[in-house]
């Protein structure tokens, strides 16, 4: 218990240490070239087709909290919102937004505020696009599968924490011809995904939303201190493997 | 938001996420005279903890008033749904008069849950059966090797699971055991552990307050 506790401490430590270095460094204009993830390429383009059609692009935050263990699922999904609401303070096509959590849901509303800061009157507008469902997540799928008629969606972007629900929202907007995005960290969720969008995030995918669509130099540094620990577990896996071999 | 209420909200998420994340620390050390410290953080820990379960209930009443506005909004506007946003105002004022009545446990709840529901979660979730069916068979469809491997594979766990698949050869269950526990078994081992370090970065940009997705 004292060991796993002590290998937790040290591998916080630097893993803070590593996020602080390499922030250092973006800041200092040592910004890498990113891997080209398709998903994050084709949100530009959802966002055109919104304007294009006047229809709206649906974001769906999960199932998900801000005050459990998938607070890092909502704020992923929170990222890719926070993208959507600064285009939409410049086209005026807002998204519609929906979630499970009510606590999400002052995120949501606090982002899609801040975005339109500039203009007091859209940012009270912004609260009418921001829709919590239900807690329960088969109620919730249901409000977003009606949601998909109702409001004529044009792209369904689906990222945060989804269980088994997933599927019949995807299934539902695969059936209507929306084209999709889906992005969830639970494994069991990823077939769902995969076969349902045109495009996928896959597990850690998620997280990276901040540093490929907003550039921030935070989420650009954690991306490499992510990177760097996880040489460094592979190391010290391929270590362990070759110690217990040679001992046999 | 100000400044200074920024820098406050920045200053209070800070502290109380660091005054959780060293009760997960402190508490756990067995070294002695620690003992009032470790008191102390476990019980400001604990006290922060709960604070969320009240924000959560305020929430709860926010999330009611934006159901109640969105619906009423879509009923004014006269459009062709608006019938579905009626049953929905409806049964959410019935469900609340019959929990005022007799409680969240009272027998007029407790019907509204096992009878209406239950029943209607069940009868939603079983609609997976048939998607997973549809899913398939858009998903089902080789249009490139990535999709192939995904079908051969999908296919052999299919007849490894089935009477069919060893009554056509004994070896398909073998085969699908061995896909079930080595490359899947490998592949979710591989993206938990870049969800776990994605969550620890996550979590670590919030607590040095350089994501503060709690400000404007």
């Amino acid at each position: 218990m004292q060991v796993t506790i002590i290998l937790a401490a040290v591998t916080l430590l630097v893993f803070v240490a590593l996020l602080l270095v390499f922030l250092s460094r973006v800041r200092a204009g040592k910004s890498p070239k990113l891997r080209r993830i398709a998903a994050f390429e084709r949100l530009h383009r959802f966002n055109s087709r919104a304007i294009e059609s006047g229809r709206p692009l649906h974001l769906s935050l999960g199932t998900g909290s801000t005050i459990d263990a998938s607070t890092a699922d909502s704020l992923a999904g929170l990222s890719v919102l926070e993208h959507l609401a600064e285009r939409a303070a410049v086209t005026g096509v807002q998204p519609t937004v929906s979630m499970s959590d009510p606590t999400v849901m002052l995120f949501a509303q606090n982002t899609l505020r801040a975005a339109q800061s500039a203009d007091p009157q859209q940012a009270a507008d912004a609260y009418q696009h921001v829709r919590w469902i239900a807690p329960q997540p088969a109620a919730y799928a249901a409000g977003v599968m009606s949601l998909f008629s109702v409001d004529r969606v044009q792209s369904n972007v689906m990222v945060g924490k989804f269980g088994d629900e997933y599927l019949l929202m995807g299934e539902a907007a695969a059936q209507q011809g929306i084209t999709q995005i889906g992005g969830a960290s639970d494994p069991n969720t990823l077939p769902f995904i995969y076969t349902t969008a045109q495009e996928t995030l896959l597990g850690e995918e998620i997280y990276a939303a901040g540093a490929y669509l907003q550039k921030r130099p935070a989420h650009i540094g954690s991306l490499l201190a992510q990177d760097t620990m996880r040489w460094l577990i592979f190391l010290l896996m391929l270590g362990g493997i070759i110690l217990a071999t040679l001992r046999g | 938001m100000t400044k200074p209420g920024r820098i406050l909200a920045t200053a209070v998420a800070v502290i109380a996420g660091l005054f959780v994340l060293a009760d997960m620390f402190i508490a756990r050390l067995p070294v002695a005279g620690l003992g009032n410290l470790q008191r102390a953080v476990s019980g400001t820990s604990f006290l922060l903890v709960s604070w969320a379960a009240i924000i959560f209930a305020f929430a709860l009443f926010l999330g009611f008033y934006n159901v109640v506005s969105v619906h009423v909004k879509q009923i004014r506007a006269n459009k062709p749904e608006a019938i579905y946003s009626i049953v929905l105002l409806v049964s959410l004022a019935a469900t609340l008069l019959v929990g005022f009545w007799g409680g969240p446990n009272g027998a007029g709840s407790q019907f509204i849950f096992d009878y209406i529901l239950q029943p209607l979660e069940a009868t939603f979730f079983a609609l997976l059966a048939l998607f997973i069916a549809t899913a398939a068979f858009r998903a089902f469809r080789v249009h490139n090797l990535e999709s192939f491997f995904f079908v051969l594979f999908a296919v052999i766990v299919l007849l490894g699971q089935v009477p069919l698949g060893i009554y056509l050869w004994s070896e398909f269950p073998i085969i699908k055991d061995w896909i079930l526990n080595v490359p899947t078994m490998a592949g979710v081992r591989g993206i938990l552990l870049g969800v776990a370090l994605g969550t620890i970065a996550t979590g670590l940009r919030v607590l040095l307050a350089a994501d503060r997705p709690y400000t404007d």
